[in-house]
């Protein structure tokens, strides 16, 4: 009876694993089926043409790149800041606590808000109409609990060793931040904005109102009214009305792109997270 | 001094943000008061404001979407977790995750493509008018969350000691046995905790089911307990206000008002699972 009941609910167990990965398999593999056939060189190099049935998305691949690069700039400085101020500064477990608590918070507000807030701060209140500035604030904004936490995990498992010695030698608490803590945590600092910068660039709710539009828009050449195309707002707009066949490989073939930009980012952080991961485990 | 300019900035942020949200929204309050909350009814150009029939969508969507994960997610898990040998596991550890981070508007994409059509066939015995139901939603953000719940549920099974498997092993409990009475129990928090930040991210969810949804106003249910709503078009929160009515709504404040209010609401529901969330997440792992 106990063997029976073992043996059941492994076998259970084994089959929500399999049905878990089947499921997202199939998901992969549909998109791989449908999408790869649309992408090639001139898909990627050209611009879109007749609403999105012709052409290619090359300034839709240029402008989610402004958007993720500006994401970057808007969420590394503060994410050092601010794991600086968790791990280093503060000496109070309840104020560190307080600190985590902010960044589950402002983890947990849904994207779509950013975008509201953004429209009304950004595009009316400040007048700056749509604007690639205005999304790559709100999606650095958005992914700085990813980088700020992967940046606080590194910076607790560095060996109390490191900043003993440091001090040892006499260095202030400045120095020891510049020269030992932040270039032996850099490591978490580029994991999380890889993973962060993974969920900035599928992010369609956040910039829809904010940042982009879906066609006419090339390289911004100013802050006011300078909206920019994207990917995922592109996916969007062609998916609700993607009857049309030769429109339907087009939008196959851009969610083929964002994923390999997707995954491949979370792939490049992927050896990094691993050893990190052990390091805590076994530390 | 930077550090704490930095901090101070996220967190003016944050507050900045729920306090635009409050502001903008209160003519709403005060032409509807509670009612806002309480009617089922929404016709923007008579000003009625009622926000319930979105409510239920909302929360009908993220229950069809926890049914259908969480039990599949937990038992992945407790699979990838407990069962598998380290190479396989890790293999799909690596691959879910991987997964987690798919866009939500891809997901969209094979909502309004497979999902719809799928769902619209299954259910011809009752007579639906289209695929673009509550259920297609639910089911679409209920794959979505998946990788979510099994990856979190994952890692708090990964936080039970080594150390108490073999103690248990060692008094004669089965690999099962283990399970459920070691590893579960001190599992369980953070697996709650899984669930409940995935149950976040399926009320906060947007594009995805804006796509599937129908998009359909006033679907109050005649009874809560009827499945019928379900397999009809709805409306959800985050639908509604991520749809075209928010551009139309600016500049007449009153109907802004109520477009913004109904991201405060969604807000004040993401923000209480948070906390719940946050408060059983063990204290001391990050500090």
């Amino acid at each position: 009876m106990r063997k029976a009941r073992n043996i059941a609910f492994q076998t259970l167990a084994a089959l929500c694993a399999a049905a878990s990965f089947g499921v997202l398999a199939l998901i992969l593999a549909a998109i791989l089926f449908r999408g790869l056939p649309a992408v090639s060189w001139r898909f990627l190099t050209e611009q879109i043409r007749l609403v999105g049935a012709d052409g290619g998305i090359f300034f839709n691949l240029v402008g989610t790149l402004i958007l993720m690069v500006t994401a970057l700039l808007v969420s590394s400085p503060l994410a050092i800041g601010i794991a600086l101020t968790h791990s280093i500064y503060l000496q109070s477990a309840i104020l560190r606590r307080r600190i985590l608590l902010l960044l589950y918070l402002l983890n947990g507000v849904p994207s779509l808000l950013f975008g509201i807030f953004g429209f009304i701060l950004f595009v009316k209140y400040l007048g700056w109409g749509k604007s690639w500035l205005s999304g790559g604030i709100l999606l650095g904004m958005m992914i700085l609990p990813t980088v700020t936490i992967a940046l606080v995990e590194r910076i607790a498992s560095l060996p109390r060793a490191y900043t003993e010695a440091a001090a040892g030698l006499g260095l202030t608490a400045a120095q020891t931040i510049w020269s030992v803590i932040l270039p032996q945590s850099l490591g978490g600092l580029v994991t999380g904005s890889l993973l962060g910068l993974a969920r900035a660039a599928g992010e369609t709710a956040p910039i829809m109102f904010t940042a982009t539009i879906f066609a006419g828009a090339h390289l911004p050449d100013g802050i006011k009214e300078s909206p920019v195309l994207s990917l995922p707002y592109h996916i969007f707009i062609l998916a609700q009305d993607s009857f049309d066949p030769s429109v339907g490989a087009k939008v196959w073939g851009t969610a083929v792109v964002l994923l390999a930009l997707v995954c491949g980012l979370s792939l490049i952080a992927l050896p990094l997270r691993l050893r990190i991961h052990e390091e805590a485990r076994n530390g | 001094m930077a550090s704490w300019a930095f901090t101070l900035l996220a967190g003016a942020f944050l507050a900045s943000l729920v306090a635009v949200f409050v502001w903008q929204g209160l003519p709403a309050w005060r032409q509807a008061g509670f009612g806002y909350i309480t009617g089922k009814q929404w016709f923007y150009r008579q000003q009625i404001f009622g926000t319930l029939s979105m409510i239920y969508g909302t929360v009908a969507v993220s229950l069809v979407a926890l049914v259908c994960a969480v039990p599949i997610g937990i038992g992945a898990a407790l699979c990838t977790a407990e069962f598998l040998p380290p190479k396989p596991r890790l293999f799909v550890k690596v691959t879910v995750e991987l997964l987690a981070g798919i866009p939500s508007v891809v997901y969209g994409l094979l909502g309004i493509l497979f999902l719809r059509d799928w769902v619209y066939q299954a259910l011809t015995p009752f007579d639906p008018l289209s695929g673009d139901t509550l259920l297609t939603a639910g089911l679409l953000v209920g794959v979505m969350i998946l990788p979510t719940i099994l990856s979190l549920a994952d890692d708090a099974l990964r936080g039970v000691p080594a150390l108490q498997r073999q103690a248990a092993r060692g008094l004669g409990l089965n690999r099962s046995e283990v399970v459920w009475s070691v590893v579960l129990p001190q599992a369980a928090p953070g697996i709650v905790a899984a669930v409940l930040l995935a149950l976040g991210r399926s009320l906060g969810e947007m594009i995805a089911v804006f796509l599937v949804v129908g998009r359909q106003d006033n679907q109050w249910p005649e009874s809560l307990a009827s499945l019928r709503p379900l397999i009809s078009a709805g409306q959800t929160l985050s639908s509604k206000l991520g749809g075209s009515e928010t551009n139309i709504a600016y500049g007449d404040s009153l109907h802004w008002a109520a477009m913004v209010n109904l991201g405060l609401l969604l807000l004040a529901m993401v923000t209480v699972v948070t906390l719940l969330a946050f408060r059983l997440l063990k204290s001391d792992r990050h500090a």
